[in-house]
């Protein structure tokens, strides 16, 4: 298996509009590709037609040799897709810890009759799956954010959290919207090792739509360029850097 | 470094504390148990309505709380229960406890075909509208199976025993009902306290977030509405004995106004809130008719002030109490 994701001549139609315009791509185990490109250029739409969130017009998606455009978005998550939203998506009534928790959900193995009597391999699992979501809180040096409602923590602070929530279940493929927005710095600094190391140690494939040039630089081993909904470049990030293409689509000059 | 240590062990410590404190359950009832010795036929009638109404409240909650649907179903999962267990007595000769069961079934039965609207999509609102005509549809149903239900005269429920232990004393019903109550609250608490009561807070706060991470929401639309349809179907069985009438006015709009007063005085979401709700509303009447004329006035207060104090039920009064009140939707440590 070369790549992990495979998107061939996706199109997505939103009326007389191509949201996402023919675009084949490729992304493969432990690859982190950055999707750039101006506002209205089709990244999210890109992002909802892998998750199911979006019906593709024409086209075929294939992750791990499957084809799965016709998949709902939950059966696509089963698969080991995880994503996080553009705006911020957490449960905001559940507490950090059990926004993890949520985010391990197809890891728990408890069944109904289980969880009613009580059994003790459903207690076991739900007590494994806590101490590995608080863990995890800690690693990312927010463990002392586990017990507050989500709700009540900050932007920048939510991002975060929706990250580990996204990556808890050791997902094959995560597509991260704007992770950046609203960290400061140091967080900043961190979340680029935390993205390096899941694609060097897991062997994660990752889609990162940023707008952050200096991150997308540091991370990324190719940037696919969209604009119109089409792509326009996919090259190492020097490269794309320097396309002619790129430029105007930015600027609107060469 | 010492600060973060104490940071530490004070949260591990409270984090150990509503598992110890969960003992509740089992202790609470308990101290129940000399109850009626202490009160008269009446209170004691009243006691088992309590009793009665924390299924009831307990079922609502997991879908208006927990689901977050406005699914006004309940009164037509209470009436299908009451009227299930009354006429395998009735017709079929069956003693109360073996109606139970088959209560709770067609509650659930209910339950599954309740989230039929919501599977296609049908939220808020329209989800309120459609599931209100479902009551009433049944209702309508109940005065017009004449041959079954005895239509709008309603009909009669024979007297019950246990295996010999008579249970048309009030006394006798209030053991058998404290089971059942307890029972209900313990499984419920239990599958709230798992990732089943997180799908579902996780599908009432951001449902497309909840697919993204595996969830299969249409699944839980189902299983939520379904446990709700057992339990007050359970419910039902519990008024067809407690009554011992069943009558389609039993199971209107104004029965469907109490039982969501249940959960919004006691509080939305929240398994202590059904229980406290189920006690306050059902006991306030009562207390006050000595007043008569007055009652309505003091209850209908009693309802608008808890609302405005404490938007989140008095529930959360509780929760300021003691942590184990507080909904955790996570196990263990």
């Amino acid at each position: 298996m070369a790549s992990l994701l495979e998107l061939a001549e996706v199109t997505v139609r939103y009326g007389g509009l191509n949201a996402v315009d023919n675009v084949s791509l490729s992304v493969r185990p432990g690859e982190v590709c950055a999707v750039i490109g101006p506002n209205g250029a089709g990244k999210t739409t890109l992002f909802n037609v892998v998750t199911g969130n979006a019906q593709s017009t024409s086209g075929r998606i294939l992750f791990r040799d499957e084809e799965i455009q016709r998949l709902s978005p939950h059966e696509i998550a089963a698969r080991g897709v995880r994503r996080t939203f553009q705006l911020g998506a957490l449960f905001g009534e559940l507490t950090a810890l059990e926004n993890v928790l949520a985010g391990l959900h197809t890891e728990i193995e408890s069944g109904l009759l289980g969880l009613l009597l009580g059994s003790r391999r459903a207690r076991a699992a739900e007590r494994a799956a806590t101490a590995e979501a608080r863990q995890l809180l800690e690693l990312m040096e927010i463990g002392h954010l586990a017990d507050r409602p989500a709700r009540e923590l900050s932007g920048g602070q939510q991002r975060m959290v929706e990250i580990v929530r996204a990556v808890a279940s050791k997902p094959r493929l995560l597509l991260l919207d704007e992770p950046a927005v609203g960290l400061a710095p140091p967080m900043r600094a961190h979340l680029e090792s935390v993205i390096r190391s899941l694609a060097k140690e897991r062997q994660t494939g990752i889609l990162v739509i940023e707008h952050a040039i200096e991150l997308v630089m540091n991370i990324s081993d190719r940037v696919i360029v969209l604009n119109y909904g089409a792509k326009i470049a996919d090259a190492p990030p020097a490269e794309a850097r320097a396309n002619k293409a790129v430029l105007e689509a930015y600027l609107g000059h060469a | 470094m010492s600060g973060e240590g104490r940071a530490e062990s004070r949260r591990s410590a409270s984090a150990s504390r509503p598992r110890s404190g969960r003992l509740i359950f089992w202790l609470a009832p308990l101290a129940l148990l000399p109850l009626p010795l202490f009160l008269n036929q009446y209170q004691q009638y009243v006691l088992n309505l309590i009793l009665m109404y924390v299924p009831v409240g307990v079922g609502f909650n997991v879908v208006v709380g927990n689901l977050g649907q406005l699914a006004f179903s309940n009164v037509a999962f209470f009436g299908l229960g009451g009227y299930t267990a009354g006429i395998l007595m009735a017709k079929l000769g069956l003693p109360w406890w073996a109606t139970v069961l088959p209560a709770g079934i067609m509650g659930a039965v209910a339950g599954c075909a309740a989230s039929v609207p919501a599977l296609r999509g049908v939220r808020s609102f329209s989800l309120a509208i459609m599931t209100l005509a479902f009551g009433e549809l049944m209702r309508w149903t109940y005065i017009r199976s004449e041959w079954l239900t005895g239509g709008s005269m309603g009909m009669a429920v024979p007297a019950s025993d246990l295996f010999g232990w008579r249970l048309d004393l009030e006394s006798h019903k209030f053991y058998v009902f404290l089971v059942l109550a307890v029972a209900v609250v313990i499984a419920t608490d239990r599958l709230l306290r798992s990732r089943v009561g997180r799908a579902f807070i996780a599908i009432k706060d951001n449902e497309v977030a909840a697919a993204a991470m595996g969830v299969p929401t249409g699944r839980y639309y189902v299983l939520g509405l379904a446990w709700s349809g057992f339990v007050v179907g359970i419910g039902g069985s519990m008024y067809a004995l407690l009554v011992g009438h069943l009558s389609p006015d039993s199971f209107n709009l104004i029965e469907l106004i109490l039982e969501f007063a249940i959960i919004m005085v006691g509080g939305l979401g929240s398994l202590a809130g059904s229980v406290v709700g189920a006690v306050v509303i059902t006991a306030t009447p009562e207390i006050f008719s000595n007043f008569p004329g007055f009652e309505e006035l003091i209850f209908g207060l009693l309802i608008v002030l808890v609302i405005l104090v404490l938007p989140r039920g008095l529930a959360s009064l509780l929760a300021r109490l003691h942590p184990v009140f507080r909904d955790r939707y996570y196990e263990g440590a």
